[in-house]
């Protein structure tokens, strides 16, 4: 009773503030991609009160859009599923051993996170060449899973943390082994750690581009992340036409998020019910 | 005022039972080691050699021009010329103060978020979707948005201007355009924070929570003492990786000031940029970015302790 | 989810129905995880890996840096000329974001691969050549019927060898705007720098601004503050600090006479020439590159040169042409080149598409140039006040420092972070190593 009064104070304000801080760019970014180029400078009331235009969607919406959402997806899925068969065991491994080696592979782990995503371009570029997986998507995949997985691998380990380890014993007091344990035990109860992971890193693949653009060799290969960095020119920037491309690359994003927000959201609720 | 009991504390502080027989669980420690192996092996040929040619790289004099023959030995001339041309100094003390704010808010922001949305209230689920949308946008569109926003004729300034306050440079006063970027960044760090957090605050036992409030606990104590001390290795693990991408982070500065004005919003991961892409001094570049590796090992370490400390605790 | 301690057995049943919601879970996944590995597997196997540098006859690669679909049709115009004269080869046109394409490049160059023909900022030829992903030029060259037509400026060489050559010119004027000027009662654009001061003190009394340009902290204002810089009397072959500082002075002047917004430390060259077509802005520093985006402006302008002294110099850029250095059919690329942006119609397509002025000497009173005002506005620049672009007096490795060092000091001066003596002490010390043969 206590607590849903106070929390009704703190809570909605937090919460009022934070749709304010991201909802606004987020309209921001839907008047301007309806802008033309001139209108973009409007000063005043005039940036809020403007006659719309679609052109910059349908300059920006054809066949090749279509092909680079595709590669997005492969892109994004390939990565997240190789991602995970190497990070879950991984982060599962470093949550129950202890001793020497576990902790320094943790700082090294940070340590290659370290490593400034454009000073491996080059070296990738030569293994990537004499393994012949240059213009080659799953070249770009194999990139970005190094890329991530030191991250997944950090960000998985406190999830099996919690998992208790009570359970795991009693598994082997079963007669269970470790390999059952880890997956009928301990992965159902991290399945929130590991849908989160997973989330994460489908959406940060999806918006790599540099990878994209220096290892794919041929037009028309390139990922929509690739095609938005195309609004940035030598000549200026379409502000109307970035922004517009923003969000038509961002609605897949969104209708993922939305379809497996309810599966992340049952299966929460599923471990809460007594 | 009324204190959690014993029993509550318990079940918050305690993770793990007391171990059955001590040798059975040393082994089946050691094997869980080999689910290691495929992580090790992919990252060994993929991130491990460009790093050890970053390395290479740091010590060596590497141009566009001798990029693909063999590199010279130069010792830590590289490290010694940034601190020679003057920029070093400014560029740490940009860098600190950045990576302090990008931390600081990033983390207080995320956890005061997971905190509110940790219900499964339609406008919870709705509000928590926004904020990853925002954090999944590229930098470059969030930082464009930003760069108008803060402008002289943005939003902000515009507001002012209806008090008739000249407009701020948020983005272009010397004093100011560190923290306007700063503060940009750890605004697009919060809604990853805040799912990590949220992830883990769900996982929490809601019997504890049942518990507290029998023993009568406010909803301040509730956090304080329920939900941070749940939460503790993931806060660990996100400070980690918030500082590890304050150190990164490069792209928000590229949009919004590239580094400007003059120097003042340059950090080391700029800085290494320029160095290596701009000047295509790759020698130069890669020690820069050693220096800041060198620096979050410092941090590796003290995580790396903290770790131990808190497996002792068992 | 936190089960109680107190239940191990139980706990294990409690999954069990779990499980079976576990395993149909695990099922899906599996199903996703199979579905995208076979995905994988398509796409590496579907790759027709013929790397796109290898030209077979049937082929050319030629990147580039333009993706406005105006400025575009250059591009296409120029892969048109080439097909139709070699009817069995197609040109494969690939688009790479300005920012990446030396990287790119230089990458490349490093596994052994690359393009056959690149179309680059001409300024960036030397760290192109140095880094060997261009090839020497010199033998088609010196068998190019037309070659006379190019002025010293539009070539480049790097160890005395030809690297690349410019099919056009770009270069910065004052676009003004006219409707305004003849509100405040101006009658011509300034011929004098004090003409030039009182200008834009007019259009700060009436609640416009004066000037716009760029003071980004990079290679861009180095570009753009070339021409003041020279004015004052400065040059790469013997730079003085009072020089500078008189340069500097003058430019921090505008910012502090309120001609100039500070915020154009944030702006690249193309925001200052969308601020200045919001009609707000009295003058704007910019190239001729911007010709497209002046059309879509709702006042009348024109275009008149720098009010600068004889010392004043404009820095002549431009598309600069090379052929890739792992390119396998270096003819072809040649005959691209020459057919798509060295001749008369590949020169007349730039302009009429992008803006450049055309390069050849033949070009000079032809009337697709003299016919426009703003054309003839930048074109009639270049004899009197051109300069090679890098300056010739940097050794080819420092170029980038020193336009990165000129560049971070000029946004500085603006920005109000360092004095115009600091500015010019900055530079000087800074240009006394990289200067050093």
């Amino acid at each position: 009773m206590t607590k849903k009064r106070k929390s009704g104070k703190i809570a909605p304000a937090v919460r009022g503030l934070l749709f304010v801080a991201y909802g606004v760019p987020i309209i921001w970014i839907v008047i301007t991609s309806l802008k033309t180029s001139n209108q973009v400078f409007n000063t005043g009331w005039g940036m809020i009160f403007f006659s719309p235009n679609i052109s910059a969607y349908t300059k920006n919406l054809h066949g090749a859009l279509l092909q680079a959402g595709l590669q997005s997806i492969i892109i994004a899925t390939g990565t997240c599923v190789l991602v995970l068969l190497i990070a879950v065991p991984a982060g599962y491994g470093l949550a129950r051993t202890t001793g020497r080696m576990p902790t320094i592979a943790l700082g090294a782990l940070i340590v290659l996170q370290m490593v400034p995503q454009t000073a491996t371009v080059i070296p990738l570029f030569q293994i990537f060449g004499s393994w012949g997986l240059l213009d080659n998507t799953l070249g770009v995949v194999i990139a970005d899973t190094a890329l991530l997985t030191p991250f997944a691998v950090l960000l998985l380990r406190p999830f099996f943390r919690g998992v208790p380890i009570a359970l795991e014993e009693s598994g082997a007091i079963d007669g269970a082994s470790v390999w059952r344990i880890f997956r009928s035990i301990v992965l159902p109860i991290a399945r929130n750690g590991v849908a989160t992971t997973a989330t994460l890193i489908f959406l940060i693949s999806w918006g790599e581009f540099l990878y994209a653009v220096n290892f794919f060799l041929s037009p028309g290969r390139y990922p929509l992340s690739a095609v938005l960095a195309q609004q940035i020119t030598a000549f200026g920037i379409d502000w109307p036409g970035l922004m517009a491309l923003a969000v038509i690359t961002s609605i897949p994003i969104l209708g993922l998020f939305v379809a497996t927000y309810k599966q992340l959201r049952d299966g929460l609720t599923l471990g809460a019910v007594k | 005022m009324p204190t959690l009991t014993s029993r509550t504390m318990k079940k918050v502080g305690r993770r793990d039972s007391s171990a059955p027989s001590a040798p059975r669980r040393r082994t089946r420690r050691q094997v869980r080691f080999v689910f290691v192996i495929p992580a090790t092996l992919f990252i060994a040929i993929f991130s491990v050699y460009p790093l050890i040619q970053l390395l290479r790289m740091s010590v060596s004099d590497v141009t566009p021009a001798t990029l693909g023959s063999s590199w010279n030995f130069v010792g830590f001339s590289n490290f010694s010329k940034g601190f020679a041309e003057g920029t070093l100094g400014t560029v740490l003390g940009n860098t600190l103060v950045f990576v302090g704010i990008v931390t600081v808010l990033g983390l207080v922001g995320g956890l005061a978020a997971a905190i509110s949305l940790r219900g499964s209230a339609r406008g919870s689920g709705l509000l928590l979707g926004l904020m990853v949308f925002i954090w999944a946008l590229p930098p470059v569109v969030n930082g464009s948005v930003w760069k108008f926003l803060l402008g002289n004729t943005g939003l902000f300034n515009s507001i002012l201007g209806i008090s008739g306050t000249s407009p701020i440079g948020y983005l272009y006063n010397q004093h100011l355009a560190l923290f306007s970027v700063a503060i940009v960044n750890s605004w697009a760090v919060v809604p990853f924070n805040a799912l990590v957090f949220r992830a883990a605050i769900l996982n929490i036992d809601p019997e504890i929570f049942e518990a507290a409030q029998l023993d009568g606990a406010r909803p301040f104590q509730e956090i304080r003492y329920v939900i941070m001390a749940a939460v503790r290795p993931t806060t660990l693990v996100l400070t980690v990786l918030t500082v590890v991408y304050g150190f990164r982070s490069f792209d928000f500065i590229y949009v919004m000031t590239y580094g400007g004005p003059g120097t003042v919003t340059t950090t080391l991961p700029f800085l290494s940029y320029l160095e290596a892409f701009v000047r295509f001094d790759f020698g130069l570049g890669s020690a820069t970015a050693v220096i800041t590796v060198v620096l979050v090992i410092v941090l590796a370490m003290v995580y790396a302790r903290s770790v131990r400390r808190e497996e002792r605790e068992l | 989810m936190g089960f109680k301690e107190e239940h191990h057995l139980p706990g294990i049943t409690r999954t069990s129905p779990g499980l079976a919601r576990v395993l149909s879970r695990k099922g899906r996944v599996a199903l996703v995880a199979i579905a995208a590995a076979s995905l994988l597997i398509l796409s590496a196997c579907s790759t027709t890996s013929a790397p796109s540098s290898s030209a077979t006859p049937s082929q050319i690669t030629v990147w580039h840096y333009t993706i406005d679909p105006i400025q575009a049709k250059v591009i296409t115009a120029a892969a048109a000329a080439f097909e139709k004269t070699h009817p069995h080869t197609k040109v494969n046109s690939v688009y790479v974001p300005y920012d990446q394409l030396q990287s790119k490049l230089i990458a490349a160059a490093a596994a052994q691969q690359g393009p056959d023909v690149v179309l680059f900022n001409g300024g960036d030829a030397n760290t192109l050549a140095a880094a060997g992903t261009l090839a020497p030029l010199d033998k088609y060259w010196s068998a190019y019927k037309d070659k006379t037509q190019f002025p010293d400026s539009t070539l480049h060489y790097y160890n005395n060898k030809l690297y690349a050559v410019q099919g056009v010119v770009d270069l910065v004027a004052l676009w003004y705007n006219q409707d305004l000027m003849k509100k405040l009662g101006i009658a011509a654009p300034p011929t004098t720098i004090d003409e030039f001061n009182a200008d834009m003190a007019k259009a700060k009394a009436a609640g416009y601004k004066g000037l716009t340009v760029t003071g980004l902290p990079n290679d861009q204002s180095e570009w753009q503050a070339y021409p003041w810089l020279t004015h004052a009397g400065v040059s790469y072959e013997k730079p003085t600090a009072a020089s500078l500082t008189s340069a500097f002075t003058a430019a921090q002047s505008w910012v502090n006479n309120g001609y100039l917004s500070k915020e154009v430390v944030t702006w690249d060259q193309t925001l200052p020439f969308q601020q200045f077509l919001t009609g707000n802005v009295l003058f704007a520093e910019n190239g001729d590159w911007q010709a497209g985006a002046a059309k879509g402006a709702k006042f009348k302008y024109g275009v008149a040169p720098l009010p600068l002294s004889t010392d004043g110099k404009l820095y002549l850029g431009g598309t600069g042409n090379g052929i890739g250095t792992f390119s396998k059919a270096p003819q072809l690329a040649w005959e691209y080149i020459e057919s798509g942006t060295l001749s008369k119609s590949g020169e007349i397509s730039a302009l009429e598409n992008i803006g450049s002025i055309p390069a050849r000497l033949d070009m000079v009173k032809d009337p697709t140039v003299t016919s426009s005002a703003i054309t003839q506005g930048f074109a009639s620049l270049i004899g009197p006040n051109g300069a090679k672009y890098p300056s010739a007096a940097i050794p080819p490795k420092n170029v980038a420092g020193v336009q990165l060092l000129v560049g971070q000091t000029w946004s500085a001066v603006l920005g109000g972070q360092l004095t115009p003596k600091d500015a010019a002490d900055k530079v000087m010390s800074g240009l006394n190593t990289l200067l050093k043969k």
